[in-house]
């Protein structure tokens, strides 16, 4: 009976050790999604937002 | 809650972006102070139309120069400042990115830094000028093409190959506009026996200066003080003499120019052929210039739209979407 609780409880820590490596661990994806949103809010139409909004106050203030 | 902002920190004149609004402050970073009591005067273009005509207990100065901070309680006074008047308070604390000239060392940054922190910023991130010069004049940056930008300003001119979001190659050198108004005044002095000031030769500069002879060439009359009688005196200056003047200036400006371009991959040197280098910041509005620097490179030179607004916009473009262009940051890169 002891044994079998020894044996759970390793178990157990070698599950939770596992799981919190993998958190801890960045996802392969990361590095693509954050240079994919770093290049999208480059873009022309990203851009054209700021832009029109600078126009637009530029204008108000006129 | 404060509206986030961006600053171009410029050794002439100081912009600033109010997240969601646009452009809210425009004005020379200069700042008059009392003497004796170092009480702050005045800022922006109320101090800059003092330079030169202060009594001697005020003294009206730029706290920058090269780009980089020259006085570092000035600077944080003059920032503190700017915030106030866009509505920054001791309550409400923005995030800011400040434009910085890419040459800056890490004292520099750090010093620009601290100055907008304990100016009232939560947080303080910086970028360098070509960088954001590029987003501000709309090229194409998000491409894996190459894109030049020349930034010439009041103390520094920058040259970058930008390509994917980020620098390929950088040139910098710390000379600018205010090099070619001290130019003209030691010519003045030199060869017409006048002194003459800063201002004086901004304007001289801004009538008659040019990097490359044109069809249409004036005169300037300027009036200064004889240094022999020290009375005042008018002399008649042209158009070739403020060139030839100016010429060590505005060659050591296409020589970094046409080192950049011999530091980029030769993948993207073809680019610049077809699409030609950009030109922004005050500095790039000398007539000819980029004349001159086609004639030296053998590749179109084309002026922004907004030459002086492509620094802050684009800073104000990393403001809008800074979780997504952090990483753009100087500090972020290390």
């Amino acid at each position: 009976m002891e044994i079998f609780v020894v044996v759970v409880l390793v178990l157990m820590v070698l599950v939770a050790v596992v799981i919190l490596q993998r958190r801890g661990r960045p996802r392969q994806d990361d590095g693509m999604n954050t240079f994919r949103r770093h290049i999208d809010a480059l873009s022309p139409e990203a851009r054209r937002e700021s832009i029109d909004r600078a126009r637009r106050h530029d204008e108000g203030k006129r | 809650m404060a509206r986030d902002l961006a600053i171009d920190l410029g050794t002439a004149n100081t912009l600033v972006y109010m997240k969601g609004k646009g452009i809210v402050l425009n004005e020379p970073s200069v700042i008059a102070l009392n003497r004796q009591t170092g009480e702050v005067l005045a800022t922006g273009r109320e101090a800059w139309q003092m330079i030169g005509r202060t009594p001697g207990y005020i003294v009206a100065v730029r706290p920058l120069r090269g780009g980089a901070i020259t006085d570092f309680e000035i600077t944080e006074r003059m920032i503190r400042l700017l915030l106030q008047r866009v509505g920054v308070s001791r309550f409400t604390r923005p995030k800011v990115v400040i434009c910085v000239p890419s040459a800056i060392t890490e004292v520099e940054r750090r010093a620009v830094t601290d100055a907008a922190r304990r100016a009232g910023a939560a947080d303080a991130q910086l970028i360098e000028q070509p960088m954001a010069a590029a987003i501000g004049a709309d090229l194409p940056i998000d491409e894996p093409i190459g894109n030049m930008v020349i930034d010439i300003g009041g103390g520094t001119s920058e040259t970058a190959v930008i390509s994917l979001g980020g620098i390929v190659a950088l040139e910098a050198v710390r000379v600018g506009s205010f090099d070619i108004d001290a130019a003209i005044q030691s010519y003045v002095r030199r060869e017409h026996g006048i002194a003459v000031g800063e201002r004086t030769a901004e304007e001289v500069k801004v009538a008659i200066g040019s990097a490359e002879a044109g069809p249409d060439e004036n005169q300037a009359e300027v009036r200064g003080r004889d240094l022999m009688t020290g009375l005042p005196k008018t002399v008649l200056l042209t158009a070739e003499e403020i060139r030839v003047a100016i010429d060590d200036v505005v060659s050591s400006i296409t020589a970094s120019v046409v080192r950049c371009l011999s530091k980029a991959p030769p993948e993207l040197a073809q680019d610049f052929l077809v699409r030609g280098m950009y030109l922004v910041g005050g500095g790039g509005l000398l007539r000819g210039l980029a004349q001159r620097i086609e004639r030296e490179t053998q590749v179109p030179v084309k002026m922004s739209n907004v030459p002086l607004e492509a620094v802050v916009l684009g800073a104000g473009h990393c403001i809008e979407h800074y979780d997504a262009l952090k990483s753009m940051f100087m500090g972020a890169r290390r």
